[in-house]
């Protein structure tokens, strides 16, 4: 008997399977996909961008903020500017459309590799129960681009601030359907706690973590 | 990986003398344990927020799967495959290595960046790999350091080298990557960051655990604060994730539940900093992600369990905060327990998966306190679970004659309340003299094994018969 049907077959028997409670089971299994109830959560106030802002910060991200999508290269060179970074680094194709020369960055549209030093993302939505980008993997918004280089630098339009992650898959479910590839929820830099229980920052991924919000969007 | 199960007392006794082991607990375990009360406390104080309703939704949303395991699996199996995935299942650990090693020759891969997976441990996979001619390396900092140290087994479930202090990692880095001795922290992530980089950009595979698998979208969701789970997963061309059939969920929305209770017990923190849901292979015009995509369902024992006493169990989502807040666990560290699973969970799953003759003492490593039962998020009744061992043992009689034969013994006397009376009576008079005089007796011949740890309390006097007699003497005169 091959694995799957040894296994499923001592999970049957000790479940006492019949074909009548298969159709029960499978009739819960439909139910509980069609109702999709959200667990208990805590409520949150109006005003979700003071929270993520709040949460972000808690979990070491830096935050700025801007007016509008076009103000985001300067504040960008801002940023890398006052820390003394890299001006040279790789942007999602999504937001190719920027101009980011005329901010004095050199931002290429490629998938990032092991060299690049600044990445600068968007993100899908945006969670203020935890301070949380959500990020989903496509051609035009690589994985990587928030992961390999040093420093991450995401926009994050201030309309797509959602309470809780239940929010965040209800939009995923209306605006792309079937999930994508890799959904990543990112909270700040990366860091590990592995040796004596101390928290350092930047382990595999980013070391520092900034968000541009931008009102206008 | 091979139980060591049965040595626990011995283990237990030199992990006590272990000043240096000692010393690196005290330091860690307090940290957990103020972490997690914090993150209750906080959670509770928003609006609308209660802990203890989400410990209840948790537990019923893990029953819900294990009450059709089945029909979860498949419904799991028919959306993965649909994105891509290759389902496939091991009884236990030698399928998942045959499993695991023969998807890496098709692939002609020649490493494997793993992140942790305690299903690699159980499995022993590491070992296969290497066997195969397959470099297998581990990528999270704790379990690298434990890979690099002669392959030392980890002694926490997330934390893996809760028992090493920085000095000891220190000089493990020197002298494998002959470099200067290092006496910072954040100076040695960088240099394991370093080392790391290079085998993920290079290795051809990926290996990961699951922290959960939805059903719903036949994803699997991998939790990480240093990023490695999201490395093997996006640069490697297959991944292969390695995980229990209990792992499952039914939606995105029961995975949001469960993700507010892990980080929250585990570390004490309101979310990870990555939490990946993985769906199928790289799609068309993807500039990252595996191209292929193996499921890898383990038994193990899990299935055994299903329609049991112990079924519960099965709900335990790996956040090791039973162990956190274990007296035992506290004082002995992980090694002890002898296999992958320490703590309080372990000394359930150790003899459920590796057989209850093979782990006689784990269920007696406990003082069932149930500081575990209390903080565990899925509810599992961990000390009636020891308990059940514990009877199950005597139902099979694996418990030593001596002991076996002073129950019996006990139980007749009991059943006869004059001579019980009496050889109490006697007993205490006895515990009294002994005592000389203190409230304490710092030595007992007869369980001298039991008194080398601890005092035993002397009795207060009298036994509580002579005392109610007494009362009811005296009650009895008021009253007429
Ligand atoms: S038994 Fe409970 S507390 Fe222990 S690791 Fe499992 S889920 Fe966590």
């Amino acid at each position: 008997m091959n694995a799957r049907d040894h296994i499923l077959g001592r999970i049957r028997a000790a479940l006492g399977r019949t074909e009548r409670s298969r159709e029960a089971a499978r009739a819960e299994v439909k139910a509980t996909f069609d109702a999709r109830t959200a667990g208990p959560h805590p409520l949150f106030d109006a005003d979700l961008a003071a929270r993520f802002r709040r949460e972000a910060e808690r979990m070491s991200s830096t935050i700025d903020e801007v007016a509008a999508l076009a103000d985001v290269p300067a504040a960008v060179a801002r940023y890398l500017d006052a820390r003394a970074l890299s001006r040279r680094g790789v942007v999602w194709p999504a937001l190719a459309g920027l101009d980011w020369a005329g901010a004095g960055l050199a931002m290429e549209t490629r998938a990032a590799g092991d060299m690049d030093l600044v990445g600068v993302t968007g993100c899908f939505c945006a969670i203020a129960e935890t301070g949380t980008l959500m990020t989903c993997s496509g051609p035009r918004t690589p994985a990587a681009t928030s992961l390999l280089p040093e420093t991450h630098v995401a926009v994050v339009p201030m309309s797509r601030i959602v309470p809780a992650m239940e929010e965040a898959w209800a939009l995923a479910r209306s605006e792309i359907g079937e999930l994508p590839r890799a959904v990543n929820f990112i909270s700040g830099p990366s860091r590990t706690g592995d040796i004596e229980m101390t928290i350092v920052l930047g382990a595999h991924g980013p070391y520092r973590v900034h968000l541009v919000l931008v009102r206008g969007e | 990986m091979r139980s060591q199960a049965m040595f626990f007392k011995a283990r237990a006794g030199d992990k006590l003398a272990d000043r240096q082991l000692q010393a690196n607990l005290g330091k860690a375990k307090s940290r957990f344990v103020e972490g997690r009360a914090q993150a209750v406390v906080d959670y509770d104080a928003a609006p609308g927020a209660d802990f203890e309703a989400l410990r209840d939704a948790a537990s019923a949303i893990r029953d819900r799967v294990l009450a059709n395991l089945d029909v979860w699996l498949e419904t799991f199996e028919d959306k993965a495959r649909a994105r891509g995935a290759e389902v496939l299942y091991a009884r236990d650990g030698a399928e998942i290595c045959r499993l695991v090693v023969d998807i890496a020759r098709r692939h002609g891969v020649t490493k494997a960046a793993k992140s942790k997976s305690m299903l690699s441990e159980e499995a022993g996979l590491n070992e296969a790999l290497a066997a195969a001619g397959i470099e297998p390396v581990e990528t999270d900092l704790g379990e690298y350091i434990l890979q690099i140290n002669d392959n030392e087994p980890p002694s926490h479930i997330i934390a893996p080298v809760f028992h090493k202090s920085k000095e000891e990692v220190a000089e493990l880095f020197a002298r494998t990557h002959h470099t200067p001795k290092k006496d910072d922290i954040a100076g040695m992530a960088r240099e394991a960051r370093e080392v790391l980089r290079e085998h993920f950009m290079s290795a051809e595979m990926g290996i990961s655990g699951a922290n959960f698998l939805i059903a719903e979208t036949g994803s699997a969701a991998l939790v990480t604060n240093e990023g490695n789970g999201r490395m093997v997963t996006t640069l490697p061309k297959v991944h292969v994730v390695v995980t229990g059939i209990e792992k499952l969920v039914p939606t995105l929305e029961d995975f949001s539940t469960l993700m507010r209770l892990l980080p929250r017990s585990a570390t004490g923190q309101r979310i990870s900093n990555y939490v990946s849901v993985l769906t199928g292979v790289k799609g068309e015009g993807d500039l990252d992600g595996p191209e292929h995509l193996y499921v890898i369902l383990v038994d193990n024992g899990r299935a055994s369990l299903v329609g049991t006493e112990f079924e519960p169990m099965l709900r335990c989502i790996r956040c090791g905060a039973c162990m956190n807040h274990c007296p035992v666990y506290q004082s002995v560290g992980g090694h002890a327990y002898g296999w992958v699973y320490p703590g309080p969970m372990g000394s359930v799953l150790t003899p459920l998966y590796t057989g209850i003759e093979n782990a006689l003492d784990l269920p007696h490593a406990s003082t069932l306190c149930n500081q575990c039962g209390v903080v565990c998020p899925v509810k599992i009744p961990l000390p009636e679970l020891l308990r059940k061992l514990r009877e199950k043992q005597v139902d099979l009689k694996l418990r030593p004659w001596r002991e076996r034969l002073a129950l019996r013994l006990w139980g007749w006397v009991a059943a006869r309340p004059a001579l019980y009376g009496f050889a109490a009576r006697t007993a205490v008079r006895y515990l009294n003299r002994r005592a000389g005089g203190t409230d304490r007796i710092r030595a007992l011949r007869a369980v001298p094994d039991w008194t080398a740890g601890r005092d035993l309390a002397a009795p207060e006097g009298r036994t509580f018969r002579e005392l109610y007699a007494e009362r009811v003497g005296h009650e009895g005169r008021t009253k007429r």
